[in-house]
């Protein structure tokens, strides 16, 4: 076989006391695609940002071309012929797709002028033929559709004849008909004798475009092989080992349903409809009871941000009726997240470092954000009593377990399970009657996802109605006591914790139930 | 710990080298001696009793315009409205200020009603984004240009001297004007009122609910908007605060140095306030040495101007001063960052 284009040995990173990736060794070879298939938090994405010079290993070895290299950053590694594309664009929305590569070219070069622009545009229109793509240069990024954009990431990571392409997830914004195209495209890349790493964690996609697939588990490589010695069902078991995926241990303990005819119902929609943003929730029926976890599951993007935002008063009702804590809201009335807050619900958004925390402030601030006007955290209801408020924040910080235990630290400087902790106990401190929380695993390891799903559960225990709105049909289902699920804006039958998972994903797929 | 304050002493003695450096060398490009205009200069700010009163009396209204700024940016309530803000609060003491209202109670009036007049031309801009979501730093900015007219108007109109003859206002009382602190100078004691509200926003800002939200709102407005903080209610009393602040400027300015309205009427008190402001780094406090600063800068220049040194001259040098100022505050938290990573490594 050739001599690997680029190869790791023996790669270990740690982020303080957390293994992101664990003696993992790797060889790309020219003209291969090579998938890296693992759950969220396996390690994927440090690894490729290893590869990417991004980040940097903690032990292990780098070699190009058999030649051992360091990486410094990511020009570091584009000038060795290393080219990304990762899974936010990093397109400048107003600038043309020339415009945009000339960008790309001057920051790489630190180049202090973009001009002049013709032999750039030359240069991407030849590139951009060879692929067989027809791209509109001169057209403004925002007038394009995602694939178009997504063919221009890809010339702008192999600007400059590079020979490793390095794609982040790059199926999560295309529609399954775009699919197609876009792998023949991968495709067209590896035959020209460039090396491509994709990463994922959509089973049938690596098997349908990759040469050769490595598994990574909990940071470690479990499994290598040849795309033609495996299968799905065979790749799955890989990826999520046997008992030690979080969400299948709780799947043993979740007995399922808890629900029984008598009990008060918390949270009531009928017919209801609500816009937030871009997103739309079309018609929800529901009756969510105390004491229960209701899962609402779906594929992101199906109404529900506009279904959280509408449960805790951050967005009005458009028609149809809502009864939350015993509180009648009708349709067009004007609502705050003040009151629904005062009446009882609680909120873990889906992005806690937008909507959940003020990064600047310190663990204290934040876990007391909306009530540190209140008593007994204040004196002639204006002066903060900082000695309350900070023996407050100790008492949740060491109930939740947040590290570091010190209250007057700030959250930016927290990982993410521990920021995630910190939005779980101000929404749990209030000792809330209905509890929204919305991908509330999202980014964590395996053991921040076990603690929240701990925390949802004692919710329910004291009488709490959690609604868990998760795009991880595996949380929904090791959590969850009953389900509906989500698709284009509609709210499906409600299903016991029963059923199986292939029904859902019917479900979830727009079948009725 | 030695070392760093090492460094920043370090990094001080460099910048003032350069900007003293590059100062003397403008200087002798104009053709004038570097040591001369430095003497001319520091003569003019703290030479004399008469100039250091003169420096004082230039500190007030920039230091007063200065926090109204700092209050407003601290919730990233971009309000550059504050010299309309200054003006209206100069037109409502003026108004006010002529009134027949007894004894000591007559500052007290000229002074709300500045305030009243300067939060009052900020609710606007408030008003504009509420309903409208229209941003307060442009709003804030034309009703800069809609003061100077309203100025030019009531100088001309309803508050024009009994007399009509030129376009500024009858003197206010004598009850209204504020007190001198030193008999035979003109600093007055506004400087106290100045030094108050530094103080009582310092307070404000560290140690209440409202400076907490102030906080909160600034550097997270959307999870503040998601955790259920009243934001509409705290951004509009924050620039309704910012404008009563600008608008007292304006109304001390009156009642303290000149007892009458003129057209134009404002140095641009409003505008310099803001790099006063961005110099303290919206500090309450950071605030008094910075308007300070630009108070010696001012009544220098202006000593320095009658002893024949041209005007450009001088404003180059005070340009080069504040750009040497946070030339030296970029290189310490530049050299600081590099010192902290490499302790790290």
């Amino acid at each position: 076989m050739s001599q690997p284009v680029l190869s790791i040995h023996n790669i270990t990173k740690t982020f303080g006391g957390f293994v992101a990736l664990n003696d993992v060794s790797l060889a790309l070879h020219p003209g291969e695609i090579h998938a890296i298939l693992g759950e969220n938090g396996a390690g994927k994405s440090t690894l490729l940002n290893i590869l990417a010079g991004i980040t940097q290993p903690t032990r292990g070895d780098i070699k190009l071309n058999g030649t051992p290299v360091a990486f410094s950053s990511a020009v570091d590694a584009a000038k060795a012929g290393i080219g990304m594309v990762h899974q936010h664009f990093m397109l400048v929305p107003t600038l043309s797709a020339t415009e945009n590569l000339i960008l790309a070219d001057m920051v790489e070069n630190r180049a202090w002028f973009g001009w002049p622009a013709g032999p750039v545009r030359r240069r991407i229109a030849t590139q951009a033929e060879s692929f067989g793509w027809d791209i509109d240069l001169d057209a403004r990024i925002d007038t394009q559709t995602i694939g178009a954009q997504q063919r221009l990431e890809i010339l702008k990571a192999l600007q400059g004849e590079r020979k490793i392409l390095l794609l982040d997830e790059p199926t999560a914004v295309l529609t399954p008909g775009e699919l197609p195209g876009y792998f023949a495209t991968i495709r067209s890349i590896a035959a020209t004798g460039t090396a491509v790493v994709i990463i994922t964690h959509k089973l049938d996609e690596v098997v349908s475009v990759a040469d050769k697939i490595t598994v990574l588990r909990r940071g470690q490589v479990v499994h290598q092989c040849l795309t033609a010695d495996t299968d799905v069902s065979n790749l799955a078991r890989e990826m999520v080992g046997d008992a030690s995926n979080a969400f299948a241990v709780l799947t043993a303990v979740n007995e399922g349903n808890r629900v029984s005819e008598n009990q008060n119902v918390r949270v009531e929609l009928r017919d209801a409809a609500a816009v937030s943003g871009d997103s739309v929730l079309r018609s929800g029926n529901v009756a969510i009871q105390e004491g229960e976890i209701f899962g609402i599951a779906g594929v992101d993007g199906n109404g529900q941000d506009a279904l959280a935002a509408l449960l805790t008063g951050n967005a009005p009702l458009s028609k149809g009726s809502l009864t939350i804590c015993d509180v009648v809201i009708a349709a067009q009335q004007k609502v705050t997240p003040q009151d629904f807050l005062r009446n009882g619900v609680s909120y873990i958004p889906a992005d806690r470092q937008t909507d959940g925390l003020v990064m600047s402030m310190t663990i204290a601030d934040n876990i007391l954000l909306d009530r540190v006007s209140e008593p007994p955290f204040t004196t002639f209801g204006m002066f903060i009593d900082q000695a309350a408020v900070n023996r407050f924040a100790q008492s949740e910080i060491e109930r939740f377990d947040i590290r570091p235990a010190d209250a007057s630290c700030i959250v930016s400087t927290l990982s993410g399970g521990n920021q995630q902790k910190v939005v779980i106990a101000r929404a749990m401190s209030r000792k809330p009657r209905v509890l929204v929380a919305v991908n509330p695993t999202r980014g964590l390891d395996v053991g921040a996802i076990a603690y929240v799903h701990r925390a949802l559960r004692a919710a329910t225990a004291a009488g709490c109605a959690v609604v868990l709105i998760s795009t991880e049909l595996d949380e929904i289902l090791a959590l969850s006591d009953r389900i509906a699920v989500l698709y284009e804006g509609r709210l499906s039958e409600t299903v016991p914790a029963g059923v199986g998972k292939a029904d859902l994903g019917r479900l979830m797929g727009g079948a009725v139930a | 710990m030695i070392r760093n304050s090492a460094l920043s002493l370090g990094i001080s003695l460099l910048w003032i080298l350069i900007a003293a450096g590059t100062c003397a060398g403008i200087v002798m490009i104009a053709g004038a001696s570097p040591a001369a205009v430095a003497q001319a200069l520091l003569q003019g700010a703290i030479g004399t009793q008469y100039n250091i009163s003169n420096t004082l009396v230039q500190t007030i209204p920039l230091l007063v315009t200065a926090l109204a700024v700092v209050i407003a940016f601290r919730a990233e309530m971009f309000n550059i409205g504050v010299e309309g803000q200054f003006l209206l609060g100069a037109v409502l003491a003026c108004w006010a200020g002529q009134a027949a209202v007894p004894g000591p109670l007559a500052i007290v009036v000229t002074l709300v009603a500045s305030m009243v007049g300067g939060a009052l031309w900020s609710l606007i801009p408030a008003l504009m984004l509420h309903f409208r979501g229209v941003q307060i730093v442009l709003s804030s900015l034309i009703m800069n240009f809609i003061a100077v007219q309203v100025v030019a108007w009531v100088v001309r109109g309803p508050l024009q001297e009994a007399i009509r003859e030129y376009p500024q206002s009858d003197p206010i009382r004598a009850a209204a004007e504020l007190p001198k602190v030193i008999s035979g100078l003109q600093l007055h004691s506004g400087l106290w009122i100045a030094l108050a509200i530094a103080l009582l926003f310092d307070v404000l800002v560290r140690k209440t609910v409202f400076g907490q939200h102030l906080k909160a709102v600034g550097s997270g407005l959307r999870a503040s908007k998601t955790m259920g903080l009243p934001v509409s209610r705290i951004l509009f009393t924050t620039v309704l605060l910012s404008g009563a602040v600008g608008g007292l400027a304006g109304g001390i300015q009156i009642a303290g140095v000149t007892h009458f309205l003129a057209d134009p009427y404002s140095k641009g008190y409003g505008y310099t306030a803001i790099a006063v402001a961005l110099l303290a780094r919206l500090s309450p406090i950071g605030a008094i040495p910075a308007a300070l600063l630009f108070g010696a800068l001012t009544s220098g220049s202006s000593a320095a101007q009658s002893a024949g040194i041209p005007v450009v001259v001088l404003q180059v040098i005070q340009a080069v001063i504040l750009f040497s100022i946070l030339g030296a505050r970029y290189t310490g938290t530049l050299l600081r960052n590099k010192f902290a990573s490499g302790a790290t490594a």
